[in-house]
């Protein structure tokens, strides 16, 4: 449907500028997508989206109108845009406004963003949940819940800057819990552009060993512990610190970094977290973000040192810095994200706690203060007790209760071995490893 | 005068098209030619008009229209769904296929088949009436508004700074048409009300508080009045404002909490409205927001004392969750949750019905076209006692009060929690004695509910979106309950 979108987009980019408008961008995606869920070892229900998404970003005298429709018929949306300039004229100048940007080169198109494999099975994707299913009964488990969502996306940008652009993909996101016994369980996770059956065996298998090894837990009292967080885990609290890494949260009051620039030290030197944007591996990735600039790679924080504050043109001028290729209209996001990882195998990691815990699953994260980082979430699924460089027990479920400066500025060791982890948990796209934390506060309800 | 839902009623229909009932009916009987066993098609609509602002100055408006038709079918004891925009007989065709195709496909994994209870079923059309249309004050007013509170809020403090006050101003309007082959037929047209907003207060030496919180309702703009955000909102920042200089830590011994009503409608919803849901408790959601310590067969048992009532209730006027009829066509009802203590009765659909041998209750929601029925709360709250706040706290020799939260989180089985308060009181002898700062509430759902020994009488509702499904569907729902009183609870601190 490339050119049916692309001639879209433009139409609609031309009919607002024709009715009053100064600048338009038109955002216009055409996705199909299968789901399925499990529950109880068996599908608990199947879904088929077939859906056309028309977003529209218009200014008029530096008033900024952004709309999201899903026409019915097409020829609505000429009718709404001329009704829309009447809307226009009544609302205020955005503090936040700047001109569309006109980028100064095309993108690069980025090879293998679309696995045939995907659409193959987006019609009966029956086999794969079979496959998970099987394999997850491997080992003594007594059931296995999840979903795999696979989709199918074209995406067509025009705007008044004569941006023409698009671009189709494919995504899987697959993710499994698997219980044993009157106790066990482990989950596991996975995101990516293509699909390889051995990586959603492996999720399976991961989930199913932790279910299995998890069995018989027992108390542990809360205090200060170093812990080893799963990418599972790891990758839940780095989605907020990616999000706050976006200008917008931080004009927002709703980051950590409100008080910080780039330059500053953020966290230990150990970790280096980069906004992959064209990784073609990963589902967030694209090769131009919503305003048309081609996006790239960089570094949010690297070795320690905050290095780059995510910006669209708009949070870009409003602080006299450069758009990074992160757009969003409105809100400049990360696409994908990636931990540098470290030298230690897992035991390796385990091998350096004289009194920790392992935490494989979390959920649930709240903060009580986005500008003070101060959180909590709860663990769920396969949680260990490590002594003197071993795992020695399953333990019951603890919160970690602490501060997300503290997180990620006590990180002492980091694995060799990366996962792309996408859940309900962890929405944007992240490949990262196993992470060793020293001293991290834990807490229980006392009652 | 102008509003922009008006302007754009003449475009997008705001009286619902026969071309949709007809869609409606042609999927359900398009499904049943192709060998559904069950088919179920929803015609839904949810518009929004929004207007964003920061400080006082606006920074966009958006209007978002989210149409289509959803199709569920029961194909060999397999559930198939599938929903498009594509609103023609091609675009609902299509989609009626794939969904019974792949329900079809699937089928042959299946353990046990999914069947449906029996039951009555509604033919009926209803409306929710806006006593002040969303066009009854126009754009510019609306406009002013936000720019004469953020005048007010600015100046509410003196030492401390009100950094940031971030308004979201939601008019919504949800319609819908369900039919189902058993023979349900039910069009709604439901507005609602919703402003969120994040306020952070700042002191250079003190550091920050931050509060985000909503407002929303069932109805018209006659909300903004009861809300009253101008008063409201300058006092939050005068009361964080005193925090921030005053707050001192909570006590570390055993004390009585007196729980205020906003935090008690949030327990209930964690940690009785979550657990009752029966596709919960049956495993459906067990790799996403989890299962409940709830298991079949615990209908009778205790899990609190005598004053442990919740109910949860759709057909409250006025209530952000408001529906007469669920999604799957079945007549909405108060439900006992919890009964003096006693696990009374749990959230169906008719699939879950079917297992437990019951009725449905009428808990099948629906976020949008896109979303399966599945089951929801709705107003979910706390049954009040005859306890004045007054009363409440006259008797207590030490302990906090503990009236508004932040952080929060209850595991996946629903029975660990954690409330940490951010406008708190330290009590001492009967009487309120300052603010303790981040006093923390973690107990388990049974040491709530057996600890309470008074109960307020003023019933209090508070606006939320609940969150649950694959994909994710944020659902509008009322919190609430009196204040009440905990005896013997050991409280905690966040960390520094």
């Amino acid at each position: 449907m490339k050119e049916e979108l692309l001639t879209l987009a433009s139409k609609l980019v031309e009919k607002a500028l024709g009715e009053g408008f100064s600048e338009a961008a038109v955002k216009i995606t055409s996705s199909r997508r299968t789901m399925v869920k499990i529950a109880n070892s068996e599908p608990s229900v199947v879904q088929y989206w077939n859906t056309l998404n028309v977003g529209l970003y218009l200014v008029k005298d530096k008033k900024m109108l952004i709309v999201e429709l899903e026409p019915s018929n097409i020829e609505e949306l000429d009718k709404s845009i001329r009704e829309l300039i009447g809307i226009a004229d009544k609302i205020m100048e955005s503090p936040f406004y700047a001109p569309l940007p006109k980028p100064d080169k095309k993108p690069e198109p980025i090879p293998g963003l679309v696995d045939d494999n995907i659409i193959k099975v987006l019609d009966n994707p029956v086999e794969l949940a079979e496959a998970v299913i099987e394999t997850a009964h491997r080992e003594r488990i007594d059931f296995t819940a999840g979903a795999i969502d696979l989709a199918y996306t074209e995406k067509a940008l025009a705007t008044s800057k004569n941006v023409e652009l698009y671009e189709d993909s494919t995504r899987i996101q697959a993710y499994l819990r698997a219980f044993a016994g009157e106790d066990g369980s482990g989950q596991w996770a996975l995101g990516s552009r293509k699909l390889d059956r051995k990586k959603l065996e492996e999720m399976a298998s991961i989930a199913a060993r932790y279910a299995v090894d998890s069995r018989g837990r027992v108390d542990i009292e809360p205090g200060v512990y170093d812990i080893i967080l799963s990418p599972m885990v790891f990758g839940n609290l780095l989605d907020l610190v990616g999000r706050m890494s976006s200008a917008f949260s931080m004009f927002m009051g709703m980051s950590m970094f409100v008080k910080n620039k780039p330059g500053d030290k953020v966290a230990s030197e150990k970790l280096t977290l980069i906004d992959d944007a064209r990784n073609p591996e990963l589902p967030g990735s694209t090769s131009f973000d919503d305003e048309g600039i081609p996006t790239y790679s960089k570094p949010i924080i690297e070795n320690g040192v905050l290095r780059t504050i995510l910006h669209n043109s708009k949070t870009a001028a409003k602080v006299g810095a450069k758009t990074t290729g992160n757009a969003g209209w409105i809100t400049p996001m990360p696409w994908n994200l990636i931990v540098k990882p470290g030298t230690h195998s897992l035991e390796e990691l385990i091998g350096e706690v004289k009194k920790g815990i392992l935490v494989t699953n979390n959920w649930y994260t709240r903060l009580q203060n986005y500008v003070e980082g101060l959180f909590s979430t709860i663990t769920r699924d396969a949680l260990f007790l490590i002594e003197n460089g071993k795992i020695t027990k399953p333990i019951n479920k603890l919160r970690i209760a602490d501060s997300l400066s503290r997180l990620l500025n006590n990180i002492e060791a980091l694995g060799r071995e990366t996962y792309d982890i996408q859940w309900w948990e962890v929405r944007i796209p992240t490949r990262l490893p196993y992470v060793l934390i020293r001293q991290i506060h834990t807490s229980k309800h006392t009652i | 005068m102008i509003s922009m839902v008006d302007t754009f009623s003449h475009i997008f229909k705001v009286f619902l098209d026969l071309v949709y009932e007809d869609l409606v009916l042609y999927a359900v009987e398009y499904a049943g030619k192709l060998g559904a066993k069950y088919a179920e098609a929803r015609y839904h609509r949810n518009s929004s008009t929004d207007i964003v602002s920061r400080n006082g100055a606006i920074i966009g408006a958006g209007y978002s229209i989210v149409e289509g038709i959803a199709v569920r079918v029961i194909v060999n004891g397999s559930l198939g769904f599938a929903s498009t925009n594509k609103l023609t007989r091609e675009g609902v065709k299509e989609v009626v296929e794939k969904a019974v195709t792949q329900a079809r496909a699937h089928s042959k994994l299946m353990k046990k088949p999914i069947e449906f209870a029996d039951a009555r079923l509604g033919r009926a059309k209803y409306s929710v009436v806006e006593v002040k249309k969303f066009d009854s004050i126009s754009l510019d007013e609306k406009i002013r508004m936000y720019q004469e509170l953020w005048a007010k809020v600015s100046k509410a403090t003196s030492e401390a700074k009100v950094q940031v006050l971030f308004t979201s101003h939601s008019e919504m309007l949800e319609q819908k048409i369900i039919a189902n082959s058993d023979g349900a037929y039910v069009e709604s047209r439901i507005p609602r009300l919703r402003i969120t907003y994040n306020m952070l207060v700042f002191h250079p030496q003190k550091g920050t508080i931050q509060r985000v919180h909503i407002y929303g309702a069932s109805g018209g703009l006659e909300w903004l009045e009861k809300w009253n955000l101008g008063e409201e909102l300058v006092k939050e920042a005068q009361t964080y404002e005193r925090i921030l200089l005053t707050a001192k830590e909570p006590p570390k011994d055993e004390v009585d909490v007196v729980v205020g009503s906003e935090v008690v409608g949030l327990i209930v919803h964690e940690s009785c409205g979550h657990p009752s849901e029966a596709d919960r408790i049956l495993g459906r959601e067990a790799a996403q927001a989890g299962m409940s310590f709830i298991k079949p067969g615990m209908i009778g048992e205790r899990i609190g004392n005598e004053h442990a009532t919740v109910i949860d209730d759709p057909t409250i006027p006025g209530s952000y969750g408001y529906y007469l009829y669920d999604d799957e066509g079945v007549p909405a009802r108060p439900r006992y949750l919890y009964r003096e203590g006693i696990i009374y009765e749990h959230l169906h659909n008719r699939w879950t019905a079917k297992i437990y041998g019951t009725e449905s209750n009428a808990a099948a929601r629906a976020m949008n076209y896109r979303s399966e029925p599945i089951i929801r709360m709705s107003t979910t709250y706390f049954k009040p006692g005859d306890y004045s706040f007054e009363e409440l706290i006259e008797d207590v020799k030490k302990g906090v009060y503990i009236k508004s939260y932040m952080e929060w989180n209850i595991d996946d089985v629903r029975w660990s929690q954690r409330y940490v308060g951010l406008e708190a009181y330290l009590i001492e002898n009967g009487e309120i004695k300052g603010f303790v700062r981040n006093p923390v509430l973690e107990v388990t759902t049974r040491a709530f509910y057996s600890k309470i020994d008074a109960v307020g009488k003023e019933l209090r509702f508070y606006a939320a979106t609940c969150g649950k499904g694959e994909p994710a569907q944020g659902v509008p729902v009322w919190l609430g309950g009196p204040d009440l009183r905990l005896k013997g609870i050991k409280l905690g601190v966040i960390p520094t």
